[in-house]
């Protein structure tokens, strides 16, 4: 069996032509290069369309609860920091449900990477309006037009703090791959949005729409000021364009490296804390 | 509130025994504050109405608690701050304002003159006062030391002077007393999880919990321990499971509030059976209540926390030893069961403090290690959830070689993958309750009984920090030769009904004691075991149950 295949896991039920194929693929291609194996990787799911790879990728791992993907893998990094930790979410999971804990893990630039199936739509609940969908989506829960305008996962990335914040999008395979594994090298927060037509439920998020928007950064840019980062991620909100690529990234110790507790030994292997009574003494 | 911890440590360090309590309104600073404790040579678990001695800081304190002097009573005050009228107990003004003038001292000292006035008036030496002030300001230099010394001593030896005749001589320090650690239930409930080996500990700050954050991550670098202070309740249960899933012991830390947040993550542990410990501090709800007051208004909502049906355990310490050796297990049945396990206290018991033997603890922690349950290091086609007779299948860590597994939130086969096959839903569901009766079993404690079933004419029955007034109003209706015994339980749910049920059979007045207008745990035992109790005490101001609140209600 190959390193790649060793990632196969059930077949997976989406539906024909949907982008989280590509990503699946992707995702076990990326893992495979960096030399990691379903025993060696952990990952943590959420739930939506992209969290059923849960059954598809052979990992240890956790099927979390709807946006709770990422405190589940921050807490596993800080128990076992040598082991890659990627949280694989959606839009409404990662953006919606769990926004806040979003924005909290890129403040502590926790070493996890979050890949984010971004499709502009609730799919597994067939069809409602999603954080990323933009003005005046038509859909099941806002029949007469969204009402809001979508949020900004890069600005948002970039201004709490995020130390890798990349774009990329589903029909360009060999990009996503690159991002996943820089992504996962990087030590601190790195966000991988994928944007991904969903080809059953968003008739406004489509290939050709995307085919038209998307735009590479140009390869003279250098990705670490923020300013110029947020220039680039702001064109999605001002213009509709989408850039694809490394948009930030910066240095920061990630949060368990300022532990002093974590260092050469991960909070599994070290032994029992044996200093209880002299504590005891303290309260006499 | 410093200054009273200082009191009953000195006492605790004289050969007493120490009751605690502290009462503050929900304000940054201000208010009215109160410490009391209650010193005694033999155990004691609450403190009483009457006041032996009082000393006020401001008027209010007179105002609020003059009707619990008595013709002995002691009232400590300053004459330059206030008056207060002649009565039927001794006045002793004090020129705390002055002295602190003289010595160009600050008023927060204060605290320390009235920590010094004390002492003297029990006859206790001034070098305990010295001891105390080193160690709460080396900090802050030496010559902060010195003032707070000074003043202290000026005032130590005017009360001397000036107030021999009420000295009192009935409570002389002991030499070299079994040494006493004076811990409140929080600090109890943080020395037990260090003990057992807990190494993660996430909370959200609310009251009465809050101390357990501050004081794990106070100690965390020395312990090794990783504590964080995550951005809400969901994400700091849902962190904590992370770490559990990667194999550390971990707990969390909240209140009602705070709780209601984490129930999703809580059924999310029943299914994904994955070990967590939760420290849930009841205050009065609903919603914000009374956040620094205290009430046992949570035990159904922890009982029926988190959506499906998945087994759960919890314990109900009704004293800081209690929290101790609770905790301590709490940790060992997570792991056994691998499914959430809740320690149930209040605020009473939370922030009120107790002197324990501290060969008792260290004893018990040295005779701890901990129970990782059913775990193995390697497997091959390991099945996450295989089905056992106990309902518990064996767990991997992950990050074994040559496997891997998941957890799941959604139903699930034995080797982790989403079903939603009607045999394999059956089988799941039943295998996790079958740890229900695996450990009613295997592990349940049968609640401890006080004074004698046999005789007593009145059983109160109650649980959690209701114990310490119950245990104390025992004392009182035995002089009175009125016979009672009291059924404690700590082990709320779930509960066993063939072993529980003979302690009902009895023809006698069972007494329902509980700090909640519901009647929770007469309700739970009624659900679980069938038993019906009728007569109750029940309160529900937001304080706890008084000793002679329970004596009153059996005597008149």
């Amino acid at each position: 069996m190959s390193p790649f295949e060793e990632f196969d896991g059930q077949t997976p039920t989406w539906c024909p032509g949907c982008g989280n194929w590509a990503i699946g693929a992707v995702v076990k291609r990326a893992l495979a290069n960096l030399r990691l194996s379903p025993s060696s990787v952990f990952v943590s799911f959420g739930i939506g369309c992209s969290g059923n790879m849960n059954d598809f990728l052979n990992a240890y791992a956790v099927h979390a609860l709807h946006g709770r993907a990422i405190p589940v893998a921050i807490g596993f990094k800080l128990a076992n920091h040598k082991m890659p930790v990627v949280a694989i979410v959606g839009d409404g999971d990662c953006y919606g449900e769990g926004g806040n804990h979003f924005l909290h893990a890129l403040r502590g630039n926790h070493d996890i990477t979050v890949i984010v199936h971004d499709n502009s739509v609730y799919g597994l609940t067939t069809g409602q309006s999603a954080p990323t969908s933009p003005k005046g989506f038509r859909s099941k829960s806002t029949p007469d037009g969204l009402i809001e305008t979508p949020l900004n996962p890069l600005a948002l990335a970039i201004s709490q703090g995020g130390t890798f914040v990349s774009q990329a999008y589903a029909s360009r395979v060999p990009q996503i791959t690159e991002l996943i594994q820089k992504a996962i090298t990087h030590k601190g927060f790195s966000l991988v949005n994928v944007l991904q037509p969903c080809v059953t439920f968003n008739r406004t998020n489509t290939y050709d729409y995307y085919d038209s928007k998307v735009y590479d950064l140009p390869s003279s840019y250098i990705p670490h000021d923020q300013v110029s980062a947020l220039k680039h991620a702001m064109n999605m909100t001002i213009k509709e364009e989408f850039p694809l690529g490394i948009v930030y990234e910066s240095k920061r110790p990630a949060f368990h490296e300022c532990l002093p507790q974590l260092g050469k030994q991960t909070l599994l292997e070290r032994g029992q804390f044996e200093g209880i009574h002299e504590i005891l003494e303290h309260f006499i | 509130m410093t200054t009273g911890l200082n009191f009953s440590k000195i006492a605790a360090r004289s050969g007493f025994y120490i009751f605690d309590c502290f009462e503050y309104p929900s304000l940054i600073r201000g208010g009215h504050n109160t410490y009391e404790t209650i010193i005694s040579k033999d155990p004691v678990y609450a403190t009483r109405n009457e006041v032996d001695l009082l000393v006020c800081l401001n008027k209010e304190t007179f105002e609020l608690h003059k009707n619990r002097l008595h013709t002995d009573s002691l009232v400590v005050f300053d004459e330059e701050n206030f008056q207060i009228p002649d009565g039927d107990f001794h006045k002793l003004a004090i020129p705390m304002k002055k002295i602190l003038r003289e010595q160009k001292g600050s008023m927060v000292m204060m605290n320390n003159v009235a920590l010094a006035a004390s002492l003297s008036l029990l006859n206790w030496p001034y070098e305990e006062i010295e001891k105390i002030i080193i160690q709460s300001f080396k900090k802050k230099g030496q010559n902060v030391i010195d003032l707070n010394a000074r003043i202290s001593r000026m005032t130590y030896d005017y009360v001397t002077e000036q107030y021999e005749k009420h000295i009192v001589h009935d409570f002389l320090p002991t030499k070299n007393p079994e040494k006493k650690v004076v811990l409140t239930g929080n600090d109890a409930f943080s020395l037990a999880a260090i003990a057992a080996d807990c190494r993660f500990y996430a909370a959200y700050p609310m009251t009465p919990a809050s101390t357990v954050l501050t004081t794990m991550a106070g100690l965390a670098e020395k312990t090794g321990m990783v504590v964080r202070h995550a951005e809400d309740e969901i994400s700091v249960i849902n962190t904590a499971l992370g770490a559990s899933v990667a194999g550390v012991r971990s707990s969390v830390g909240t209140s009602g509030g705070g709780f209601a947040l984490m129930t999703e993550a809580v059924s999310f542990a029943g299914i994904g059976e994955i070990p967590i410990v939760i420290f849930l501090s009841q205050r009065p709800g609903p919603a914000t209540g009374l956040p620094t007051w205290t009430e046992q208004g949570d035990l159904l909502f922890a009982v029926n926390a988190g959506h499906g049906e998945f087994p759960k355990i919890i314990l109900a310490p009704g004293d800081t030893e209690e929290m101790f050796a609770l905790t301590m297990r709490a940790f060992d049945l997570a792991d056994t069961y691998q499914t959430p396990v809740i320690i149930l206290s209040d605020k009473h018991l939370s922030e009120s403090t107790m002197s324990i033997p501290a060969i008792t603890l260290k004893l018990s922690a040295k005779s701890n290690s901990p129970d990782r349950g059913k775990r193995i290091s390697k497997a091959e086609n390991y099945l996450r959830y295989a089905k056992s007779a106990d309902g518990i299948s064996p767990l991997l860590i992950p990050g074994a070689p040559h496997s891997f597994y998941q957890i799941n939130s959604y139903e699930h086969e034995e080797d982790g993958h989403t079903t939603e096959d009607a045999q394999m839903r059956v089988e799941q569901v039943e295998k996790r309750n079958k740890k229900t009766q695996t450990y009613l079993q295997k592990d349940f404690k049968m609640p401890e009984t006080h004074g004698n079933m046999a005789d007593a004419e009145i059983i109160f029955v109650s649980w959690g920090s209701n114990k310490g007034a119950i245990l104390e109003a025992q004392k009182v209706l035995a002089s009175k030769l009125i016979k009672t015994a009291f059924i404690h339980f700590t082990h709320v749910f779930p509960m066993d009904e063939k072993k529980i049920l003979p302690l009902f059979e009895a023809k006698k007045r069972y007494i329902l004691v509980e700090n909640n207008s519901h009647g929770q745990f007469g309700k739970l035992l009624r659900e679980q075991t069938g038993v019906v109790l009728t007569e109750k005490i029940l309160k529900y101001d937001g304080r706890q149950l008084y000793v002679e609140e329970i004596v009153e209600y059996v005597t008149v």
